[in-house]
């Protein structure tokens, strides 16, 4: 997915993992780039940088120089280049918070400070260029089981990321009337080099075009190949050792075939394949910033130069393309229809305003509870299985409106609370149910399993549940419903006996 | 070897300890509610066990192990293939029942699992129950020799020392911790607390003041370091510096970790404060026995530390200690339930002395 948890390295030190890399015009001001990085991740509300990495984004101009089966993109030897580091964590004397701070460094040399998940971010004084960091939303999304093609809902809902944001005047940082085509990657980097021993090079991850290593390195339909993505995360960017480039380019070329084929039409023939090979091998994301950068423009400066053509849009990638679904559709049927998968957006899209990545989600709460219990399977489901059975000993009792599916249960609870539920799916044959929260619980998103599965000449009771604090610290909603999954599973245990 | 050429190395770099904490309980955490979206969602369970495993390694977290099992049972009930039956294996290692562990990779096996993975979890499980220990040395060689990672070095290193090769598991830990090209302290936290246990507690002639260094080292990686708090604590006891070692220890006396509290009461009752020393000291029994009752075989070892020493229970010492020896036969945990023996041995002959002797004879 993207470049998410794209190596063993990577998943030692989630901070350290880049997920993704943006380049596009912002949308406050066209006359302003935005250039943005994403770590972690899967993060949560407390996640932190890293202190001892260099967080960076390189640019550096592109000339075409060549089309057709011949495309080729050429980046020049300059490299403008944006780099923050991160403190330690702090206490605010004030208000007794963690807090933490950051310095940019400009291309130019000039540094900027900020404190992490400030909305506002920081400007240099005469507000040439605005720097942001901290959790935001995650904006990608993956909706596909990727070896099969199978269309999923989003495998990355309600995720959040560790994000910095780089805003700056086109003009003044890159000068595009010396040439308006630019390549940029993001590379996190110790702020030290490792030990005189070490094998493993100082950069621990770094990213141009997405899935660069997850679908197009490491192709999950692919079995028995080596995992090339350590190897492809220690080359240098812009520079692919040239003894390794035989290598990286043959997978790609192998991993292009495979995808071609995932629709069982060949749309590539063999010329036009090796040049998009060449073209994923050159790994920077490109941008023209002399054209409209749009959520549909992703990958079109390739795709239009390998096909023969000039390129129409500036490139890039928005905080809202749909890089996935482009990209898929792009390797298995070369545009020919496009390939649209399970869901059509991140949890939260972007917005138009500073930093333009959305403020994080909620941190889904999971409760779950399990007991063995010496009855079978059916006896316990026998008591539990009935969407109105006031099995719980807190439970006064419950009020059914309507049948089947979409039914709805009121539970009067012991101490005079009423709790609205919902049924959502239930299998007698598989012993679960499934329900929803209408009222009573400040809650939202809420969902409770009820599950009793056979073990040994027993059963597992299980029961589940997730949601969203609403309004209130997620640990007070915990608070409130931890209390009655136990009472309810040490009633059934001493109903049934514990297995042992 | 002296102190200074045994740390003459620089220090690699790492993130901070405290970072590193907050966004372990933060993966931790958000990786749970993925498993809570869909329990099958690929890698998902397999990365709790690593957060959870980090946890209770580092953190002393020990109600993890509690939600390992949550996890183990919860994921076999919603998948049926080989990464439940490894998922219940690595859970049921990590809590020392290995048993268990050996069926759950059968059975892993018999559903497909790749072979290498059931190996290195076979190694693991015969690395910790002392069993065919040549042929573990000769496979983590081979395994250390082709990665030259730190995470493959550290456990060639523990061999060794099991072996008691000292020399060599302190070249090799050394070599891991001076290799290492990541900036995760995790890591090299486990290797400079590996390097302090080989010096202050498995050669043949303890050198303490060594081990602290190391320990100090591990504790200036990850603060939160719980055990490495906990042993440098006892070194700084052993010397007679009181006030370090209690200062080590204050910071972490709310960890689930009861030896906190054990060791916590030995330096109260070194400083005449018995009152405090004997409350700490019936917390700590209350928590080996809490721990016991859910996790026998996980604490069983320490437990038996416990009453052989200040919790002064030794036929309850000794039944856990053989207990321990039974499920992992260690060198180490042999010698524990000799070391039992003897003072057990020494007790009743001191007590049959006593009953003997003449009243008012001088002792």
């Amino acid at each position: 997915m993207s470049d998410h948890v794209d190596g063993p390295r990577q998943i030692g030190d989630p901070p350290a993992d880049i997920t993704d890399l943006f380049a596009f015009t912002s949308p406050e001001n066209p006359t302003r780039t935005v250039l943005a990085m994403d770590v972690f991740p899967s993060a949560g509300e407390s996640a932190a940088f890293s202190n001892v990495i260099d967080h960076r984004i390189a640019v550096r101009r592109v000339t075409v120089a060549g089309i057709g089966n011949a495309a080729k993109f050429q980046p020049a030897d300059d490299e403008i280049r944006f780099s923050v580091r991160f403190d330690t964590l702090k206490r605010d004397e004030i208000t007794g918070n963690v807090i933490q701070r950051g310095v940019c460094t400009l291309p130019d040399g000039r540094k900027l400070s900020f404190t992490v998940n400030d909305e506002k971010g920081a400007s240099t004084p005469d507000g040439d260029v605005r720097v942001f960091a901290g959790l935001r939303s995650d904006p990608f999304y993956l909706a596909w089981i990727a070896a099969t093609l199978e269309k999923i809902p989003n495998l990355l809902q309600h995720d959040n990321v560790l994000c910095i944001v780089f805003e700056f005047d086109t003009r003044r940082m890159l000068d595009p009337a010396n040439g308006s085509l630019f390549g940029a990657i993001a590379e996190t980097v110790p702020t030290e080099p490792p030990s005189a021993i070490s094998q493993l090079p100082a950069r621990i991850d770094w990213v141009g075009r997405p899935e660069q290593t997850n679908a197009r390195l490491n192709n999950p339909a692919m079995f028995g190949v080596d995992d090339l993505r350590d190897l492809w995360n220690q080359q240098t960017p812009f520079e692919i050792s040239k003894e390794l480039q035989p290598l990286f380019l043959q997978r790609l070329k192998d991993s292009l075939v495979n995808w071609d084929m995932h629709d069982g039409k060949a749309d590539w023939t063999p010329e036009a394949l090796a040049a998009n090979a060449n073209v994923f091998l050159d790994d920077f994301l490109l941008f023209d910033v002399a054209k409209p950068i749009t959520d549909q423009s992703h990958l079109e400066i390739e795709k239009s130069t390998i096909d023969g053509r000039p390129y129409q849009t500036g490139g890039g990638r928005t905080v809202d393309a749909n890089s996935i679904d482009i990209l898929f559709t792009w390797l298995v049927n070369r545009d020919r229809e496009f390939l649209q998968g399970g869901a059509t957006g991140a949890t939260k899209p972007g917005m138009k305003v500073f930093p333009y990545f959305a403020t994080p989600n909620n941190e889904i709460q999971a409760v779950a509870e399990s007991v063995e219990l010496a009855a079978t399977p059916d006896e316990v489901w026998s008591l539990i299985g009935q969407f109105d059975s006031a099995w719980h000993p807190l439970v006064a009792r419950i009020r059914l409106t309507g049948t089947g599916v979409g039914q709805l249960r009121t539970i009067e609870m012991r101490d005079g609370k009423e709790i609205i539920e919902r049924l959502e799916v239930i299998d007698n044959a598989r012993r679960f149910y499934r329900y929803t929260l209408v009222a009573g619980i400040p809650a939202s998103h809420y969902t409770g399993t009820l599950e009793v599965t056979p073990k040994g000449g027993g059963c597992i009771f299980d029961w589940r549940l997730q949601f969203l604090a609403n309004n209130r610290p997620d640990g007070a909603v915990r608070r409130m419903v931890s209390p009655l999954l136990k009472a309810g599973l040490e009633s059934l245990r001493s109903r049934f006996g514990a297995a042992t | 070897m002296t102190a200074l050429v045994e740390l003459d190395h620089r220090c690699p770099l790492a993130t901070d300890g405290e970072i590193a904490a907050v966004n372990l309980e933060s993966a931790r955490r958000r990786t749970w509610a993925r498993f809570a979206q869909d329990p099958r969602l690929p890698g998902v369970a397999e990365a709790i066990v690593y957060f959870e495993n980090l946890a209770v390694q580092f953190l002393g977290e020990l109600d993890a192990l509690d939600r390992l099992d949550t996890l183990a049972l919860q994921f076999s009930c919603a998948d049926n293939s080989f990464r439940a039956a490894l998922v219940q294996a690595e859970v049921a290692s990590g809590a020392h029942c290995f048993a268990d562990a050996r069926d759950h990779l059968s059975r892993a096996a018999s559903l497909g699992a790749p072979c290498d993975e059931i190996e290195r979890h076979l190694l693991s499980i015969d690395q910790a129950c002392g069993m065919n220990l040549d042929a573990v040395l000769a496979a983590r060689r081979r395994i250390a020799t082709a990665s030259g990672r730190l995470e493959d070095l550290v456990p060639l290193g523990a061999v060794l020392a099991d072996l008691d090769r000292f020399a060599e598991a302190a070249l090799v830990y050394r070599r891991a911790f001076s290799s290492y090209g990541d900036v995760s302290p995790f890591p090299l936290a486990w290797v400079c607390f590996q390097l302090g246990k080989l010096w202050g507690e498995f050669v043949c002639e303890p050198k303490p003041d060594l081990a602290a260094l190391w320990y100090q080292r591990a504790i200036a990686y990850l603060p939160a370091y719980v055990k490495a708090r906990v042993h440098l604590a006892e070194i700084y006891a052993s010397q007679g510096q009181f006030v370090e070692a209690e200062a080590l220890l204050m910071p972490i006396a709310l960890s689930r970790d009861p030896e906190v509290q054990w060791r916590l009461a030995d330096v109260l009752i070194a400083q005449g404060q018995i009152e405090e020393a004997e409350t700490q000291l019936e917390a700590a029994r209350l928590g080996f026995e809490d721990l016991l009752g859910r996790h026998m075989l996980a604490f069983v070892d320490h437990a038996a530390e416990l009453y052989a020493g200040s919790g002064n229970d030794r036929r309850r010492a000794l039944e856990l200690a053989r207990l321990n020896a039974a499920n992992r036969p260690t060198r180490r945990a042999i010698k524990q339930v000799r070391a039992i023996e003897a003072k057990s041995n020494e007790a009743i002959a001191a007590a049959n002395l006593r009953k003997t002797r003449p009243a008012g004879m001088p002792a």
